[in-house]
């Protein structure tokens, strides 16, 4: 996220250049977005997957917790 | 419930018939011998593509008939054709009718699908499912060409049919008691998914046909020597098959619907949510065509206006994912083999949803364009999801159809074995297209960290076709010597798990 | 269906819904400034056909397979092609563009290291698709 805040910043280096002999590198410039891009969709990704796995083994009915549905027995 | 190999029947009896189970399990045998045989397609390939040079295939030609043929077969072929006898086995059951709107024309639509996979099998095109002019034109062998799109002419008018069936028979042949809001979330599914095949598939049909006019040389639609344009063929290709592929997604996650809440003992946590998404889904899903076209030399503004249709779909499939994961929550989950396969089936689409993200915004599609990323992406998909979903109620429906139970264990080994390939596979193949590999090519420089890459795909292909051996030895050998299934809850799971309504086959 | 408060799940679509617009934005921005291209640079007519890339320069220098430019200088591509459709990519520099027959596609960029780089071709166009391969040679300026 630190990355995220602080990439902008450096972005403006990028944006500003466009002196004779100074381009736009697009390598650098598309590069910095897939990473941003990536990042977030890393962090939802775990926050996805994480709730996803641990919600595999908590709610599993072998669980020592695990106690019937409020569903369970009646007609829904 | 319906019995169909309790007792044995002949086999012209299921061949002629009309009734939905039977046309249903026409499609599944179908599917199922299509699925082997573009599975093992792919197998061909990665072997191939284990190391520089030749390996296995002599010559580029072959190659790329052999891609064109894997990707034609499995999304034409075992896809759509599978969704179908699933929809055409329970749609009727879930709208409590006898049968299917209209039953012959049923049956007519899945005879269709032999034919034309015949006639795409005896060709064997090389000019990619895609078929793009020029090169289908001006370049591609015929009659190799001209077989693929007589086949594909033919299956788009197969998918109509079936899907003016969902329809009708959804719409008008249901209960008088059931409002439209009371179907479950699987006929909902099938209901979308067969209003967007009936709006996109002309739009192909007639590509289709120009493209076969253009190949005889009597039109220049497509073929700029006779002042035609090549990207409109792009254009009327995308428009259909974008939506074609929520087509493709749809009906899975329809079967997860029935497995995911069932399993969990619980109900759905948004049935509304769910229905709002598949709709949602279904008309935001051609708005999104032309990011296939980034590359073409489109405007700005029209690239962004494509950005914005495809993000645009994003919360529907978010929608389903939270769904699932709310149902799952405080639930009491029993995870036998169709319940794995969803759930794995549910990771998997989120991470190719997020890879789709990533290539829709514009610069980003100048990385990934035509390389090993979108082939990671979209397998995640029609693999991750699409035959996740599929395999897993191929399971759930096996004591219903069968009256046996399968191995649960080889089930389980099946799972597994899949899961930890499909990853292998396709999270790789991700890499690979970061560091520049191109689609659709027969051998590669040697470059090292493509080579490894090739490796672990190939590797990670070659264990989802030993799990693929386990699932053929399981299911031949559980229909016949399987145990007998306990049909009012096979998986003891508790209380009424079917639908009350039975399939009144009369030929039982 | 239950009967239960929807909370979380307007609150989980509005970040999802927020975070596409965060993408989108961020894309825009990127591709405008990317799209644009520098006044100043030079053209090289770049023609795909089955299978190879030829190139021609301003100065009328016309190369085939191989492309040599300057360090620190931008260039302009014009991508064409002479029969089915083709795709102009430089991987290490991001450079990508369609060919197809019928029409010019441009897209540009300034190396800005010397050295070589592959150019491969990114849309099947049949049998040797797979080995429609160049070099660039980025090389320092020759005044």
């Amino acid at each position: 996220m630190a990355v995220l805040v602080g990439l902008p910043a450096v972005d403006f280096a990028f944006a500003a250049g466009e002196e004779p002999g100074e381009y736009l590198d697009r390598r650098v410039l598309i590069w910095n977005l897939f990473y941003k891009m990536m990042t977030v969709a890393f962090i939802t990704g775990s926050v996805v997957s994480g709730t996803i796995i641990w919600q595999v083994w908590r709610f599993r009915e072998s669980h020592p917790k695990a106690k019937p549905t409020r569903y369970e027995g009646t007609d829904w | 419930m319906t019995l169909e190999l309790q007792k044995p029947r002949p086999i012209w009896q299921i061949m002629f018939s009309t009734h939905h189970t039977d046309v249903g399990l026409l499609y599944l045998i179908s599917s199922l011998t299509f699925l082997f045989l573009g599975g093992s397609l792919a197998l061909g390939i990665r072997a191939e593509l284990f190391l520089p040079g030749s390996q296995i295939i002599a010559d580029a030609m072959t190659f790329n008939r052999i891609f064109t043929v894997h990707g034609t077969t499995l999304i034409f072929l075992f896809i759509i054709p599978f969704a179908s006898a699933v929809g055409n086995y329970y749609v009727p059951i879930m709208v409590r009718y006898k049968d299917m709107a209209y039953p012959k024309l049923n049956a007519i639509a899945f005879w269709m699908i032999p034919p034309a996979g015949v006639l795409i099998w005896l060709g064997f095109a090389d000019f990619t499912w895609y078929a793009t002019p020029p090169y289908s034109i001006i370049s591609a062998p015929g009659p190799a060409a001209d077989m693929w799109i007589f086949g594909l002419k033919i299956l788009g008018i197969s998918s109509v049919l079936g899907a003016l069936n969902f329809v009708v028979t959804i719409l008008k042949c249901k209960h008088p008691d059931m409002s439209i809001g009371q179907i479950p979330l699987m006929a909902w599914s099938f209901l979308s998914s067969s209003l967007i095949i009936m709006v996109a598939i002309p739009t192909f049909a007639a590509a289709l046909l120009m493209l076969l006019t253009d190949r005889l040389g009597v039109s220049g639609f497509f073929n700029p020597a006779m002042g035609g344009d090549p990207i409109s063929y792009a254009h009327l290709f995308w428009f259909t098959f974008h939506p074609e592929v929520y087509v493709l997604v749809i009906p899975a996650i329809g079967m997860m619907y029935e497995i995911i809440p069932r399993f969990s003992r619980k109900p759905i946590y948004s049935y509304s949510s769910g229905v709002f998404a598949f709709v949602m889904l279904s008309i935001v899903g051609f708005s999104s065509w032309a990011h296939h076209m980034y590359a073409t030399g489109m405007s700005f503004t029209e690239k962004t206006v494509f950005m914005v249709g495809t993000l645009a779909a994003v919360p529907a499939s978010a929608m389903h994912v939270f769904n699932f994961v709310a149902t799952m929550w405080n639930a009491r989950i029993r995870f036998s083999t169709p319940m794995m396969w969803a759930v794995g089936g549910i990771a998997l689409f989120f991470s190719a949803g997020a890879g789709g993200v990533v290539n829709s915004a514009m610069p980003l599609d100048f990385t990934t364009h035509d390389t090993y990323w979108v082939v990671g992406h979209f397998h995640l998909f029609v693999m991750g999801t699409i035959a996740f979903g599929s395999i897993g109620y191929l399971y759930y429906m096996f004591p219903y159809v069968t009256g046996r139970m399968y191995n649960e264990t080889l089930g389980k080994i099946h799972f597994i074995l899949s899961f930890i390939g499909t990853v292998l596979v396709f999270f790789t193949q991700h890499v690979l297209g970061l560091y520049g590999m191109p689609r659709r090519i027969y051998d590669y420089p040697p470059i090292p960290e493509w080579i490894a890459m090739n490796q672990i795909a190939s590797v990670g292909a070659m264990i989802i076709g030993i799990s693929m051996a386990v699932f053929l030895a399981n299911m031949i050998h559980s229909a016949g010597k399987g145990k007998f299934a306990d049909t009012d809850d096979p998986f003891g799971l508790g209380g009424k798990y079917y639908y009350p309504f039975e399939a009144k086959n009369p030929s039982h | 269906m239950g009967g239960h408060s929807n909370w979380p799940e307007w609150i989980y679509v509005a970040v999802v819904i927020a975070l596409m617009t965060w993408v989108g934005a961020e894309a825009w921005e990127a591709e405008r400034l990317v799209e644009h291209v520098p006044a100043d640079a030079e053209t090289i007519i770049v023609t795909g056909q089955q299978w190879f890339w030829t190139f021609e320069h301003e100065d009328g220098t016309k190369e085939i397979g191989e492309l040599h430019v300057e360090v620190g200088k931008a260039y302009k591509f014009e991508v064409m092609s002479k029969d089915v459709n083709h795709s102009f990519n430089i991987h290490d520099y991001v450079v990508l563009m369609d060919a197809i027959p019928g029409r010019v596609n441009t897209v540009w960029f300034a190396p800005d290291a010397v050295g070589e780089h592959d150019i491969q071709c990114r849309e099947y166009c049949g049998l040797i698709h797979y080995n429609m391969r160049g070099t660039l040679y980025v090389e320092e300026p020759s005044h």
